[in-house]
């Protein structure tokens, strides 16, 4: 109760003025090896940080072992590699589970690596209820955004049910999964899209886990509540903080109706966020921390709607991975915000605001909508498969290109105001950049092999065989995939005697049927082009695009792919996942006349490389090369003398221009 | 390289090689003829292949059967097999997405196979105009084309032009086999695939569907089930293809030629085509062979 004459201020249980606790501070960490992040998160730790948010590599989260084929330059690229409990622990040495609320961001793999850290914390002694944190556990968008799928959805969606099945007997205060609008937005979805998207989502998960019928009522009720969310905030707050009131709104009245959950306490609506990385720029990064500041306040101004995590991404994100001060210099903002600002010391500041409630009003009818259509066509599952999600991520992002190619949209740096003096944050030796030493990568190489020496190669072959026949015969897999980890057994070997039971997935791409506009002059003068290579030729020219190794981010090749069949192309869409082997087959076969690889993981040395290795092997070495990913400046450099034609970054933001100089590759390549 | 070398070159199963041949094929100006012309005389002491075609609706898996097929020929021991998959084109763009090369991944060092994406270049019917002129090259390199149509409606089966059999796959459900029943077309296709019959009792429920509409339509014509996600049925599939007709292609050509007249130069010079000789195969064989009477119309045809 507030007293009446100061209604403005927050008070506790006894009508004493209080302030909130603030929301936990994270940094999403890790590269390299075991070693190299655990000192990580030993300094993040040290400097305020109150929870751990792991990242892992590329073949990590795909189910590989760091001494697979394709993982080779993924190794430590983007994450930890984690090959086996004994990476964990040295990857949590010095760090009390108990007292730790540690986030995983794992999905094809997520039962692995929850399996992992329950094994370690069996083998220290630390009681299992005691642990405390998220496995992000959301398969849905890596078959729509992100492509760290393993398993066919059905089988998949299991492993997701069990996690949940487990926790809620042995791990009372583990979220088993956070459900994630985040990709949605990154991958080009609009408020009411990622609201819809990602309800729908979490009810097809519920549905699930409640027709399985393996739990009771409830603990039906108490799986609702560890249900969580992790959300994505964007540059425009006031739209954001809406969408995020819209949120809460939703999941409270869906957890009422749809499941009969009557305590108030399992129906909040609990999210951690990660700010948007999609806006942020390479032309004039600094400028990027003003827009995470901002992007903050949309998670965090609104009480009712507040998160309970938070984990901002570095000011050169869109340059490479952070170097420890960026991460300092992230966490800092966060700490000012909650104990230098007065904001934790009000009740909700937006409650009666009539502009707010039509907003948010509007957002709910919108995403309300928008789950009905995904339900009434049969569910998530359905529209995955039938690909009506994917398309409209993939039109919405066409949508926002469009948009900043015409400079409808605003991008201060970008489209406007282009002109910055240079920033004194990239003229170090660094350049601003993080460095990866590949020793790391061998120490994590070494671990790996040290763990096969030691480990009892009996025991690891009956676990496993334990693990494939709770698999076949439709048992909780936690309990073997415990055993494993405890066995050292590798994350290659979980995942593939889970592959050899459950198949492998290939996903629909949202490609078909999209339609881009790159402006009418520019397109008539682009197909102008295109037609005359084909009176010269005798057909258009022949694009083979796509993207190798294990990062699955194919929004920005499936963009260059409709905009050059916009301007007349014949694009040969080869998918993802691929090796660099397989993309000069594909140009070869195809007979392209260029081929486009998109790299996000920030392994595009080495794939390239191995892609111009490829096609001299096999003929294909005038076949013209362009590149598209985040690509450094030196590194385009190098790129450029292995041969490389073009190098396409976020600063080349205009597709009519990319596709421009695509043309003058070809016309330059055979006359 | 030249197209001499190419040929050597794609006999010993070069596929740098086999592609730029498949390039110079697709190339439909009359200009281009003398070198199909020289490339089909070059190859003319091979065998002519199998072509098989696969049609269907969208969405019922062609690109993943076809996949599955072609290496459950070649394990079967079949010795080399092609692919040629056709993807619509805009209409208003004249480009094209061609995406089904994200769902068959042959073995990249396996030489016995062969994948190739067609746009259809704004034709009509599932297949592109140059559909039938790829298959005249990839037939003499190898011993089965198979040829995956766009997703097409009723009524748009050109691929029975082009093939020397031709498979229509429906899946569970579909109700596919009702709508070429009504059109007419299930005398068409010379087998039917059920796809994805891994989906329970509806599959057998289309099938009984099909071989009752087939039985009322008399002779024995296969409707064989299959599923990509167990495998089963592939196999039966593929021997039933490796055991079918083959060697048709040439007698196509007239067809495709009064076609390709019929679009140039319309009514007109469908006329002046039946005043120049008593058929269409005569007229071809005058002529010295396709190519030869694709230039040698070209150059006589009246300017207007």
């Amino acid at each position: 109760m507030s007293s009446p004459s100061e209604p403005y201020l927050l008070v506790d249980a006894a009508g004493q003025p209080t302030r909130d606790a603030p929301w936990i501070f994270r940094t999403y960490a890790g590269h390299s090896s075991p070693r190299a992040s655990n000192a990580l998160y030993r300094d993040g730790l040290e400097r305020g940080q109150t929870g751990l948010s792991i990242a892992f590599d590329l073949p990590t989260q795909c189910g590989y072992s760091s001494d697979a084929a394709i993982a080779g330059p993924e190794v430590g690229k983007v994450g930890v590699p984690i090959n086996s409990l004994d990476d964990f622990h040295v990857l949590f040495d010095g760090i009390p589970l108990e007292q730790m609320n540690t986030s995983m961001t794992i999905n094809g793999t997520a039962m692995w690596l929850l399996a992992l850290y329950v094994a370690l914390a069996r083998e220290r002694g630390v009681p299992e209820a005691s642990l405390r944190g998220t496995i992000q556990n959301d398969i849905v968008k890596e078959y729509l955004a992100r492509g760290t799928y393993i398993f066919p959805p059905e089988h998949s969606l299991r492993l997701i049910a069990e996690t949940y099945e487990y926790c809620v007997d042995h791990l009372p205060e583990w979220n088993p999964s956070n459900v994630c609008s985040y990709h949605l937005q990154e991958a080009g979805a609009t408020p009411v899209q990622e609201v819809g998207f990602a309800l729908a989502t979490a009810v097809g998960l519920l549905d699930l886990v409640r027709a399985r019928g393996r739990i009771d009522v409830a603990a039906f009720g108490r799986c609702v509540g560890r249900l969580s969310f992790f959300v994505n905030s964007g540059i425009r707050f006031v739209e954001e903080l809406c969408k995020m009131r819209a949120f809460a709104e939703l999941w409270d009245q869906l957890t009422r109706d749809r499941y009969g959950i009557t305590s108030a306490k399992l129906r909040r609506f609990r999210y951690g966020v990660q700010v948007n990385s999609l806006g942020l720029t390479e032309a004039q990064p600094e400028n990027n921390a003003w827009r995470i500041l901002l992007e903050t306040l949309g998670v965090t101004l609104s009480r009712k709607a507040r998160c309970r995590a938070l984990q901002l991404p570095a000011w050169n994100e869109a340059m490479s991975l952070p170097r420890p001060w960026d991460q300092q210099w992230a966490l800092r903002l966060q700490q000012i915000l909650a104990y230098e600002t007065d904001l934790l010391e009000y009740p909700d500041l937006f409650d009666g605001n009539p502009v707010i409630a039509a907003k948010t009003e509007a957002i709910v009818a919108g995403a309300r909508a928008e789950l009905e259509q995904i339900v009434a066509m049969g569910g998530v599952q359905a529209a995955v498969d039938a690909g009506y999600m994917k398309q409209a991520l993939v039109r919405s992002m066409t949508d926002r290109m469009t948009r900043i190619g015409s400079g409808a949209q605003v991008v201060v740096g970008v489209n406007q105001w282009t002109d910055g003096l240079p920033s004194p944050l990239t003229t170090g030796a660094d350049g601003g950049m993080f460095q990866l030493d590949p020793a790391f990568v061998d120490e994590a190489l070494a671990g790996l092999a040290a763990t096969r020496r030691r480990r009892d190669p009996a025991r690891v072959a009956a676990t496993l065989a334990a693990l494939a026949a709770a698999a076949r015969a439709g048992d909780n897999l936690m309990e073997p995939s415990i055993a494993c980890a405890l066995a050292r057994v590798t994350t290659g070997e979980w995942a593939d005697a889970l592959r050899a039971v459950f198949g492998e997935y290939r996903a629909v791409t949202g490609v078909d049927g999209q339609v881009l506009d790159l402006g009418a002059a520019r397109a008539a003068e682009l197909r102008a082009r295109v037609e005359a290579f084909v009176a010269r030729r005798g057909r258009r020219p022949r694009l083979v695009i796509g993207k190798p190794g294990l990062d699955g981010h194919s929004n920005g090749a499936e963009v260059i792919a409709v905009a050059a069949r916009q301007a007349g192309w014949d694009v040969v869409y080869a998918g993802i996942r691929l090796t660099p082997d397989a993309i000069a087959v594909s140009a070869v076969e195809e007979d392209a006349d260029l081929i486009g690889m998109s790299i996000l993981s920030g392994s595009h040395l080495a794939l390239t490389e191995q892609l111009v290795a490829a096609l001299a092997a096999r003929g294909g070495a005038d076949i013209p090369v362009v590149i598209g990913g985040i690509v450094p400046k030196p590194d385009v450099a190098a790129l450029e003398a292995m041969g490389v034609r073009a190098v396409f970054t976020p600063s080349d933001f205009e597709l009519g221009q990319v596709v421009e100089r695509m043309l003058d590759v070809v016309d330059g390549a055979r006359p | 390289m030249t197209d001499a070398g190419a040929v050597a070159a794609a006999r010993q199963g070069d596929k740098r090689a086999i592609a730029r041949l498949v390039t110079v094929f697709e190339d439909l100006r009359p200009s281009a003829a003398p070198r199909r012309s020289a490339i089909a005389a070059a190859l003319a002491d091979r065998p002519i292949g199998r072509v098989v075609g696969v049609t269907g609706a969208p969405g019922v898996g062609k690109s993943t059967l076809v996949g599955a097929v072609a290496t459950a020929l070649v394990a079967a021991g079949e010795p080399r097999v092609a692919v040629v998959a056709v993807d619509p084109s805009s209409p208003l763009t004249g480009g094209a997405l061609l995406g089904d090369r994200t769902r068959v991944r042959f073995p990249s060092d396996d030489a016995r196979l062969y994948f190739r994406s067609q746009a259809s270049g704004g034709q009509a019917g599932g297949v592109a105009a140059a559909t039938h002129q790829v298959c005249r090259v990839l037939a003499r390199l190898f011993s089965t084309v198979l040829v995956e149509t766009v997703g097409v409606g009723q009524g748009e089966i050109d691929v029975v032009r082009i093939a020397d059999a031709t498979w229509l796959v429906v899946q569970p459900h579909g109700g596919d086999a009702v709508q070429f029943l009504k059109a007419g077309l299930m005398e068409v296709p010379d087998g039917f695939v059920v796809s994805k019959g891994d989906l329970g009792a509806a599959v057998g429920a289309t099938v009984g569907a099909l071989v009752a509409a087939v039985g009322l339509l008399g002779g024995a014509r296969p409707v064989l089930t299959t599923s990509a996600v167990t495998g089963a049925g592939v196999a039966a599939l593929a021997a039933a293809i490796a055991t079918g007709p083959r060697g048709g292609l040439a007698a196509k050509e007239p067809y495709f030629f009064e076609r390709w007249v019929g679009e140039e130069y319309g009514r007109a010079g469908l006329r002046r085509l039946a005043a120049l000789a008593p058929s269409t195969a005569a007229y071809l064989a005058a002529a010295g062979g396709l190519d030869a009477a694709h230039a040698a119309f070209a150059a006589g045809a009246p300017a207007w």
